[in-house]
């Protein structure tokens, strides 16, 4: 008997401009198409090409989403960070410099034409201004959704930080009446691999082995690139916050990632996780989970049917690609206390390498 | 109900327990009692050519229903609490293989040529991935995996039978708290995400016969091909059967599965979900995420609100046909604005792939609001 075959679906007249825009959304720019008064006003240009130094006195090309208002802090990675207030009505004008770009905002919930995914609406070419509200206070983080793969890797996101009203040093969280806990230290570990074989051979390809399209048979297996290796990660160079470890052994001290507190203070530390790995963090020292991805448990009415919950020195806990999660750790007592990422292969498990850092408390 | 599914009915009776290969699930329910019924059905474990989202055929294992013909994944299998389901599976392939759900059922060897009957009990509520454990997890990733819904005999707004406070209070809280306003959840609002992925040059290593060595596949393991049942890219996004579709107020219950042996990511835009169970136990801490972690053999519930978006600024009160009527009336790129979608992606963006670029042709679908709450939907623009 001879082998049967599952045919992909045949698709109709109907459906083919979706499955074009699918794969070659539109250009477009402008202002939003529903304006609503901003109460703050950001910019944001894509993008930039830095080179990031290593340990080793060699560099990697980084792209990153620049402030051009900002001439001194504009250009960094992880791109620079985006910190409004609850209730913000924000507008971010965005300039597309090179090819086409979108910004997405990881976890800010939006109408489509403000999410920035091209194929739900349309890659920026030239300008257009961003539209949202800072419904909820909380860690999130905004990247470029196009050939997002690539473009995700190369460096183009940043940590986008909403405060609740009362401003810097409270964060939303299970504490009644008011359900905001005050902090004295804030940490913020953005953590990621890099597989610089991508950096170096990609570098000037914003559209590296994305598919041609045809309008009028935009399901055509043709046009399908048979050759790229956007599937095979092999991180080589491993970060926290912009900073690239030396080795398995030597922590980071630099003060962008290590934490320095005193005995008594509240340590609020954000974590986000920007690569690709399976990532496991073990801190040496007690902490408690107050939220995940901008939603903080307990805290009604949406958060009442979850609540904070320990996690004890030592005992680690994994998180995957785009998940954000905010612990306050109450240090009693003074100590240099370890903290590790442990980075795990997504598929076989195995342990590619370890960045290590230290909460320092005086 | 289609023509094939009632003549199916008829024949079994009321039964308990429907297999559909063309995963109309959710839509079709048998009839529901009390007592606990016994329902027979048959699967063939079979091979087939399938064609991934590029067009290449790849060669795989599959689960069949013969009434059907094979299906990647295998047939979902729906059933209830409680009842007893009389399995005939057999294997017309030329090495052994195995039906199993951890814990509920397992075959063990099936010779090839065997026909084996199992009889087991429905496990708790919850949602249940079923595959071939033997050479793990090698015949699993090969195609022999699929879903099993477990939904109480009465099921009305709350699809599990004894669900943790938290859970309880949650679907409670649908269509009557204040801040949940619309309806309560139902059984037809429920859409399965299965995710897999292929790497052809094992399929061609099965396809000529070869011993695949468990390890020798996990170590060497590129995948090219990332599914959510069986389709990818535009093919995933646009199939209504994966598509959760409705008004804001009409939650919807997302089953989500993962075959494969790599970890997913799975992050949704417009709305966070509430994780309402892992692994068929129902979670006292209910999160409310956008983003969530699958380990290979996971099953992840989420609740996915059909909330007004959030952080669309403006008068809260204001239907959104009025508040974005420009948005709405637009048309880019030849498709209408109207409705709202959004996409549901894995964000371990290799997963975004097919045959190592072709961004985004894995694994994505896409939900849509098609109007506001007081029941009057979006304009159609054309
Ligand atoms: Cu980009």
């Amino acid at each position: 008997m001879s082998i049967r075959t599952i045919s992909r679906r045949q698709i109709s007249e109907e459906e083919k401009p979706v499955f074009h825009k699918h794969v070659c959304p539109p250009k477009h720019s402008g202002p939003p198409p529903d304006p609503v008064a901003p109460t703050v006003t950001i910019a944001r240009n894509l993008m930039v090409t830095i080179n990031l130094p290593l340990p080793d006195g060699g560099a990697v090309p980084m792209w990153i989403i620049e402030d051009p208002d900002d001439q001194v802090g504009g250009q960094v990675f992880p791109s620079k960070m985006i910190r409004v207030v609850e209730g913000d009505v924000v507008h971010v004008r965005t300039g597309v410099k090179t090819n086409t770009h979108t910004i997405h905002w990881h976890g800010i919930e939006p109408t489509p034409m403000n999410d920035g995914v091209g194929k739900h609406s349309f890659e920026v070419s030239g300008n257009f201004t961003y539209q949202w509200l800072a419904g909820q206070s909380g860690t999130y983080f905004y990247h470029c959704h196009k050939n997002t793969t690539l473009h995700f890797e190369m460096g183009l996101y940043g940590l986008l930080i909403i405060d609740p009203p009362r401003g810097e040093g409270y964060v939303a969280g299970f504490n009644p009446p008011s359900h905001v806990i005050p902090y004295d230290v804030e940490a913020l570990w953005v953590v990621d691999e890099i597989d610089s074989r991508w950096h170096r051979e990609l570098a000037s390809t914003h559209d590296a082995f994305m598919q041609k399209c045809d309008p009028n048979d935009p399901s055509a297996p043709g046009p399908f690139t048979q050759n790229g290796f956007l599937n095979d990660f092999r991180p080589d160079i491993f970060l926290i916050t912009g900073v690239p470890r030396l080795d398995d052994d030597t922590p980071i001290m630099d003060p962008a990632v290590a934490v320095y507190a005193k005995v008594g203070q509240t340590i609020l530390l954000r974590i986000l996780h920007s690569g690709y790995t399976v990532q496991r963090y073990t801190i040496g020292i007690d902490a408690e989970a107050i939220a995940f991805d901008g939603r903080p448990f307990g805290v009604p009415p949406f958060g009442k049917y979850s609540k904070p919950f320990a996690i004890s020195a030592g005992t680690p806990f994994t998180l995957t690609v785009a998940r954000r999660i905010e612990l306050i750790i109450r240090p009693k007592r003074p100590g240099v206390f370890p903290a590790q990422v442990e980075f795990l292969h997504d598929i076989t498990g195995r342990r590619l390498a370890m960045a290590r850092t230290v909460i320092n408390v005086s | 109900m289609n023509r094939r599914d009632f003549l199916r009915y008829a024949v079994v009776g009321a039964a308990a327990l429907t297999l559909d290969g063309c995963m109309k699930r959710a839509s079709v329910q048998p009839p529901t009692h009390h007592s606990h019924r016994t329902t027979s059905y048959s699967l063939n474990i079979s091979e087939a050519l399938v064609e991934m989202v590029d067009g290449t055929a790849v060669y795989m294992w599959l689960y069949e229903d013969p009434m059907k013909g094979p299906s990647f994944p295998g047939p979902v299998i729906n059933a209830n609490e409680g009842d007893r389901i009389i399995l005939s599976i057999t294997n017309t392939l030329d090495e052994d293989h195995s039906f199993s759900v951890p814990g509920v059922v397992e075959s063990g060897n099936i010779a090839p040529g065997e026909k084996k009957v199992l009889t087991f009990t429905v496990p708790a509520t919850g949602t249940y991935l079923y595959f071939d454990s033997l050479n793990a997890p090698v015949n699993r990733i090969l195609g022999l995996h699929g879903a099993m819904v477990v939904l109480p005999h009465d099921t009305g707004n709350n699809p599990y039978t004894n669900p943790a406070s938290a859970v309880r209070e949650l679907f409670n809280d649908l269509g009557h708290a204040e801040h949940f306003p619309g309806e309560p959840w139902i059984a037809e609002r429920t859409r399965i995400w299965l995710f897999t992925s292929v790497d052809p040059k094992f399929n061609q290593m099965a396809m000529e016969g070869k011993l695949i060595n468990p390890e020798e596949l996990v170590n060497s393991y590129l995948p090219r091909y990332f599914t959510i049942n069986g389709q990818s890219g535009a093919f995933a996004a646009h199939d209504h059967n994966n598509v959760p579709s409705g008004r804001i107020g009409q939650p919807h219950l997302i089953r989500l599965l993962n075959a494969d042996v790599d970890f997913h990511s799975p992050h949704i835009h417009g709305n966070h979900v509430y994780v309402t169970a892992i692994n068929a136990q129902t979670r006292d801490n209910a999160q409310f995420v956008d983003t969530f972690t699958l380990a290979p053999m996971d099953r992840v519930d989420w609740l996915l609100p059909f909330m007004r978006p959030p952080d669309i600024p403006g008068d809260p009160n204001m239907p959104l046909r009025e508040l974005v009527k420009n948005e709405l009336s637009k048309v880019l790129g030849d498709v209408p604005q109207s409705p709202l979608t959004y996409p549901m992606h894995g964000h371990d963006e290799l997963s975004q792939t097919a045959a190592g670029g072709n961004y985004p042709q894995g694994l994505v679908t896409t939900w849509e609001i098609t109007g506001d709450l007081d029941g009057v939907d979006f304009p159609s623009v054309h």
